[in-house]
């Protein structure tokens, strides 16, 4: 089957998508829950969308399709309240993080849906360690070439998405010492990280696509667990580098920020990407994730090393005016109080760890941020 | 050269041989035929005393105790997974659990009618049928790791459940003690007291112990034994005090969760000596049954079993949409409610020993029932669990 016709869609909007843990009130284990939670969010009119995930103990929620950050952030704000409210309902609790601290993956179920199923038979027991958390950020794209354009010349950013949103220090009841533990579960599986350099949708579609798809290894876009991908049924490109972080407003923030950047890099201001840009694309991501922020990075035109954090803050001088054009410049301020000032939720995390030295009490303060915000 | 006495020596391993033939059947049983392990340990207990087994006595000093000590773990457990806060947020789960305990009182009362019983032993037995065996239900539930509306309501209504019942067995207690003796005080002491100040000392304890587990800044595993030895010390407190052990340590846990000191999900049944003291609280509560009284009051306890079942499960169908799930899980949540025994007979065990004198005839008069629910009851918990979906064994 052919690839699908990329449908073109307006420029610079914007989605989210965030996959949510839940969590018993007990021992705040993870809590295969999610039918029932479904069952009764089905019952009324939900702000956005909800579906099920790969295991019974997460589920996905997403938002329409925005411009601007006040809309998008009421959506979030709504779909969280909503779900709250039926947790309570159900003795269920909420949380974002890219992982849950301690939850044996062996002992996930999967979801009843075929998909599920026919990816648990290929992937066996990664099926259940990919129970981690992120959150994915569409890009609407006029043609399928701008589409390719802004997904490799975001390469060089993609650090900045991990480090600013990581929140998974902890993994089966240790901390790793990663900011982002997540990111290498999703590394486990044979099509996940970058996306070939290819910049023409027409060579893209009818001949690596096709080429793949001969190998049998591929029917869709959605067997490659890439870090940016094309999403042609939508017309956006989607980064899906970040963990869930613990706020709804952490996670519009980072939204925004990406539509800001796109706007920049639409201006062709900046050099083209280029195939040697991935150089470094392995290390910078790997820094990103082992150290936040306080990562260094390689510029792949410069070849310079620099901090994540400085290359953020810098980063955002340069988008404000675009941010101010979008409406969007309140994101701009949560982004860089994240990197100036109060760190990743990763170090949130750690910081509770410091402070009760039990992994459950982490995952109580996780609840709690998504709760009551920042 | 030292003669071996045979018959001491068979009468001495009596207790620990039972125990250990309980766990290997339970663990094969298990592997087997999926059968819950708390249903063989009961099956042992019970061919044991058909057997006569000599040895295998409810005679030895300290194993009423003992009995207790177990069963307060488990109640501290389940006191420890309520979250009264999801009353506030759902009242219709707290509102079925008091209906539903009325419910039963109720049909159970009305339906013993049919036989030739007295009415204290008619209220007695309606009392303790308001009951679920938290015992059979939390083994059950953790051994298949179950999670789910399901499993966290059959949790919440069994300790309503057994709240509910003991209330209601200390009424009728005062109620008999008034009409026998006629001595307004002693009515009293037996009931208001006794539930007033054991879950005055449970409730103690619980703001104590997690007061100085929060000052210490105990390890998990090192917190999950001093609440296991302060269920031991409560338990000999109750004794000592003639309050109701069971009343206390379920107030103990609840306080204990309220005032939020983590028990790792490593530390479900307290280890290995809770895993040790659940397979003796099981044979020891099927050895307290005696075959001529289970043959007699079978009927009787066929048509108490369904009478309860029918309305647990009614009431739980009712409430299934107001309280925010299907009517099929309603259905379950109601089977899964089934066992009852454990609970109830170390409650009449402990109101015997106590002074009250209907106990004995009630526990010959539920012999039948005791039985079906021992043995089936884990079972009917297990397979509604498992239909719910809720379990890891269920396909999926």
């Amino acid at each position: 089957m052919p690839l699908e016709t990329f449908k073109a869609s307006d420029s610079l909007t914007m989605g989210v998508e965030l996959e949510l843990q839940l969590v018993n009130s007990y021992d705040h284990d993870l809590s295969s829950s999610a039918n029932d939670l479904l069952d009764l969010l089905a019952r009324k009119p939900f702000p956005g969308t909800v579906t099920p995930e790969m295991t019974q103990s997460m589920i996905e929620i997403a938002t329409g399709v925005h411009t601007e950050h006040g809309p998008l952030l009421k959506q979030l704000q709504d779909i969280r309240d909503t779900l709250v409210g039926a947790g309570d309902r159900l003795n269920i609790e909420l949380a974002g993080g890219g992982t849950h601290p301690f939850q044996r993956w062996f002992e996930q179920r999967i979801f009843a849906k075929p998909r599920f199923h026919q990816l648990s038979g290929l992937y066996g027991y990664l099926a259940k360690q990919f129970t981690v958390f992120g959150q994915h950020v569409h890009i609407g794209c006029s043609s399928p070439d701008e589409a390719l354009f802004l997904l490799h010349s975001l390469n060089r950013y993609v650090p900045h998405f991990i480090a600013l949103s990581a929140s998974s220090p902890f993994s089966q009841g240790v901390d790793t010492l990663f900011d982002s533990a997540r990111l290498n579960s999703v590394f486990a599986f044979p099509l996940s990280g970058r996306a070939p350099f290819v910049l023409s949708w027409e060579e893209f579609a009818n001949v690596y696509f096709t080429k793949m798809e001969s190998t049998g290894v591929v029917k869709s876009m959605k067997d490659f667990y890439w870090d940016i991908r094309p999403k042609p049924e939508y017309g956006t490109i989607e980064l899906r580098v970040c963990d869930t972080p613990l706020t709804v407003e952490r996670a519009a923030g980072l939204a925004c920020y990406l539509q800001a950047l796109c706007r920049h890099l639409l201006l062709r201001t900046e050099p083209p990407p280029e195939e040697d840009d991935y150089l470094v694309y392995t290390y910078n991501r790997f820094q990103a994730c082992r150290f936040g922020l306080d990562g260094m990075m390689v510029n792949p035109k410069t070849r310079e090393s620099i901090s994540i954090r400085e290359d953020v803050l810098a980063t955002l001088r340069v988008i404000t005016p675009h941010a101010q054009a979008l409406n969007s410049l309140a994101a701009l301020d949560e982004i860089e109080r994240t990197a100036a000032r109060v760190g990743n939720h990763a170090s949130f995390l750690r910081a509770r760890y410091q402070d009760s030295g039990s992994v459950e009490a982490v995952v109580r303060s996780s609840v709690e941020a998504l709760r009551h915000g920042p | 050269m030292v003669q071996t006495d045979f018959a001491f020596l068979l009468q001495a391993i009596a207790w620990p041989l039972a125990l250990l033939i309980a766990w290997v059947a339970g663990e094969w049983l298990l592997e087997r035929w999926h059968v819950p392990r708390v249903t063989s340990y009961v099956a042992v207990g019970l061919i044991g005393g058909l057997i006569n087994l000599p040895g295998l006595t409810t005679d030895i000093p300290g194993l009423p105790f003992l009995a207790n000590v177990a069963l307060a773990l488990v109640l501290f457990e389940l006191g420890y997974r309520m979250n009264l806060r999801w009353f506030r947020h759902n009242p219709w789960v707290l509102v079925l659990g008091v209906v539903e305990s009325l419910a039963t009182f109720g049909v159970v009362y009305w339906v013993s009618g049919w036989f030739a019983l007295p009415v204290d032993h008619r209220l007695i037995i309606a009392s303790l049928s308001i009951s679920a065996s938290p015992a059979g239900v939390l083994r059950v539930a953790n051994e298949l790791r179950s999670t789910g509306q399901a499993t966290e309501r059959v949790l919440h209504l069994c300790a309503i459940n057994c709240l509910m019942s003991v209330l209601a067995l200390k009424l009728v207690v005062a109620y008999w003690t008034l009409s026998t003796s006629g001595d307004i005080v002693l009515a009293a002491f037996n009931s208001v007291h006794v539930v007033g100040t054991s879950i005055a000392v449970g409730g103690l304890l619980g703001v104590a112990v997690s007061w100085m587990l929060r000052l210490r800044g105990a390890h998990e595993r090192g917190v999950t034994v001093v609440f296991a030895l302060a269920v031991v010390l409560l338990t000999t407190a109750a004794y000592g005090l003639m309050l109701s052990p069971l009343l206390a340590a379920l107030t103990f846990g609840i306080v204990a969760r309220e005032r939020r000191v983590h028990l790792s999900s490593a530390q479900r049944d307290f280890g290995t000596a809770g895993d040790m003291l659940s397979v003796f609280l099981f044979v020891y509560i099927a050895s307290l049954l005696t075959w001529t009284d289970v043959t007699h009051t079978f009927v009787l306890g066929v048509v108490l079993i369904l009478a309860r079942t029918v309305t647990k499960v009614l009431c739980n169908l009712a409430a299934a949409r107001l309280s925010g799930i299907s009517e099929r899980k309603g259905v379950l949540t109601g089977l899964a409610l089934t066992p009852m025994s454990a609970f109830a007979i170390l409650l009449i065990e402990q109101t015997r020993l106590y002074g009250f004198e209907p106990a004995v005839q009630v526990l010959a008069a539920l012999a039948g029932m005791m039985l079906l629910q021992e043995l089936f009851g884990p079972v009917v918990t297990q397979r509604s669990l498992m239909a719910a979906n809720e379990t890891h064994v269920t396909k999926e």
